[in-house]
């Protein structure tokens, strides 16, 4: 596993040589200042939580940008045939990969830590509600991030690969609205599919064994089928 | 060092290799030969078990590519066909991360990427972002990564691709100034490359082993000496002065009573020629020019490669 950190110290410094970091970053936190100051003026209430509503939907759209060039940008330049004649196992590449991203997205989240800090200045905020909020909104990025990692090893083209991961990130975030063409067992598996179903409890403070088990086991079923698809070189 | 048996590869229903034999000893330097699709890069990614066979037997340093492919890909070294390079990269950087994911312990990461930039020459861009380098230099830096863990088993897939004839003669050189301890395959088409420092080629056609051939023995055995000759005189008499060498066959004849040019194949096993440059000293004929192509790899290549070649026939 001494690997995985390794690849993702690299993938992290590619990220921040590229600009794309700073724009997504930069956009992204212009978004969130509008908008914090919008709900705050709006309800006036010291709450995040239309705060992470508003982030999860921008998550949807930004996740695939972060992803989407993790490994389809590795296969058309040719070197995933380097990292593949390595001694390193496939199980660390996806490791790495994925963490990397993952730590991008986090440093993101910990960018928009002033809007708690206004709150806190203003008046006194339900704390443990904010703090599971973050949880949910850093395991259901983390989850997007395992979907589009998983389609960007799929393809050498990374605009396929960032519209695959928004056809299957949309899919499960708007899942509820599918539920009414459906009964019984497929309406409760739907129901159950459906993100916000799950990221809704945390942000008003209730963290559930069955929530932490679905973004856990999510994550995990994307990164295994990442590793399965660059294993079997699903594509070259 | 490489066994290799009744290695099959398909690709969906096409079969692109079909290696019934293939042995290597440690030291060997070995050129792999073909023209485009025979195959050289399918089983250079087999050797390093970036490929699964689709049967067959193949052990790289006595470990299995399929079983133990982690422990062959720690002894083998690798220059891919599209050098396997990070654009936005310092070399340095490029080469320590190469350098850690190949197992070498941190404290002797240093030396190794010193030791690897010396060797390729490129002590001047270490600090260069590699996508700014010329090609020429990009490809010692992918040469210089593969090289960074002295590996036992070295491949290098067309290492002097799209380089201009300046940039070959240096990787060349670089090439043959390491360590000739170690096993190299080297695949081109550029075949006056492979003829100067390998021992063995092998000629791909087709994904079969057409030729196993030492450079050891002479290419003569693939057919007579050459020789050519520019001449001032009359037909008859530089057909008299032929006939002391009958052995010998005329290839070609052209050009008038002022300049002829004759081409001429000695026989099997001839090298000199003296009674036929007495036979025309004694004639009226003029020598303009004589000239003995040194027999080319290169001719044997092509013959061998060009014309449809049944399966299996050795030649
Ligand atoms: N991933 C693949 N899928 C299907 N066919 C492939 C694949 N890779 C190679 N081939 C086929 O295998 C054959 C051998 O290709 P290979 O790349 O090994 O040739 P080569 O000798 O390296 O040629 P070149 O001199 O052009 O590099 C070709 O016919 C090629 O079309
Ligand atoms: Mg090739």
């Amino acid at each position: 596993m001494k690997k995985t950190g390794i690849l993702a110290s690299k993938e992290l410094r590619a990220y921040f040589t590229s600009p794309i970091a700073y724009i997504v970053m930069i956009l992204s936190l212009s978004v969130f200042n509008v908008l914090f100051y919008m709900i705050i003026d709006q309800n006036r209430e010291a709450v995040l939580r239309d705060m992470f509503l508003l982030m999860e939907f921008m998550f949807v759209f930004l996740a695939p940008i972060f992803t989407m060039k993790v490994f389809a940008e590795e296969k058309m330049s040719g070197t995933m045939e380097f990292l593949q004649t390595t001694p390193t196992r496939n199980s660390e590449i996806v490791y790495g990969k994925y963490l990397s991203s993952v730590v991008f997205f986090l440093i993101l989240l910990l960018l928009t830590a002033p809007y708690y800090a206004i709150l806190e200045f203003f008046s006194s905020p339900d704390v443990p509600a904010i703090l599971t909020g973050y949880l949910g909104i850093f395991l259901e990025g983390a989850f997007f991030i395992a979907i589009g990692v998983f389609t960007s090893a799929l393809t050498r083209n990374q605009i396929v690969a960032a519209l695959s991961a928004y056809v299957l990130i949309l899919l499960l975030y708007f899942s509820v609205g599918l539920e009414k063409f459906f009964s019984g067992t497929p309406q409760a598996l739907v129901h159950y599919l459906s993100v916000m179903g799950h990221s809704k409890n945390f942000f008003i403070g209730i963290v559930t064994t069955a929530d932490l088990i679905y973004f856990i086991s999510g994550i995990f079923l994307f990164l295994t089928l990442t590793r399965i698809a660059i294993e079997n070189r699903l594509c070259r | 060092m490489i066994s290799a048996h009744n290695v099959k590869k398909y690709f969906g229903n096409n079969k692109v290799l079909d290696i019934a034999s293939f042995e290597a000893r440690e030291g060997e330097i070995i050129g792999f030969l073909g023209l485009n699709g025979a195959g050289k890069t399918t089983f250079m990614r087999i050797l390093t078990s970036f490929l699964p066979t689709t049967c067959g037997d193949v052990r790289v340093c006595g470990y299995d590519v399929a079983k133990q492919s982690l422990l062959v890909r720690r002894h083998v070294g690798y220059l891919s066909e599209a050098p396997p390079l990070y654009p936005d990269m310092v070399v340095k950087d490029f080469l320590r991360f190469a350098a850690r994911l190949k197992d070498i312990p941190a404290r002797q990461t240093p030396a190794q990427v010193a030791k690897a930039l010396d060797l390729c020459n490129l002590n001047g861009v270490a600090s260069r972002v590699i996508g700014q380098l010329s090609k020429g230099y990009r490809q010692r830096v992918a040469i210089a990564q593969a090289i960074i863990n002295d590996p036992k088993l070295l491949i290098l897939d067309e290492p002097t691709n799209g380089l201009d004839p300046l940039q070959i003669l240096d990787v060349r050189k670089l090439i043959k100034n390491l360590e000739h301890k170690r096993t190299v395959i080297i695949s081109t088409h550029v075949l006056s490359e492979i003829e100067e420092f390998a021992q063995r080629v092998i000629i791909i056609k087709q994904g079969r082993i057409i030729k196993d051939h030492s450079l050891a023995e002479t290419p003569e055995a693939a057919g007579g000496a050459k020789l050519f000759l520019k001449l001032r005189g009359k037909r008859p008499d530089i057909e008299s002065a032929l006939r002391v060498m009958p052995d010998a066959a005329v290839t070609a004849m052209t050009g008038d009573d002022e300049a002829r040019a004759v081409e001429l194949d000695l026989g099997k096993g001839r090298e000199s020629y003296n009674e036929l440059i007495e036979a025309l000293l004694r004639t009226q004929v003029q020598i303009l020019e004589i000239r003995k192509p040194s027999p080319k790899l290169e001719d044997v290549f092509i013959r061998l490669t060009k014309g449809p070649t049944k399966e299996g026939q050795s030649v």
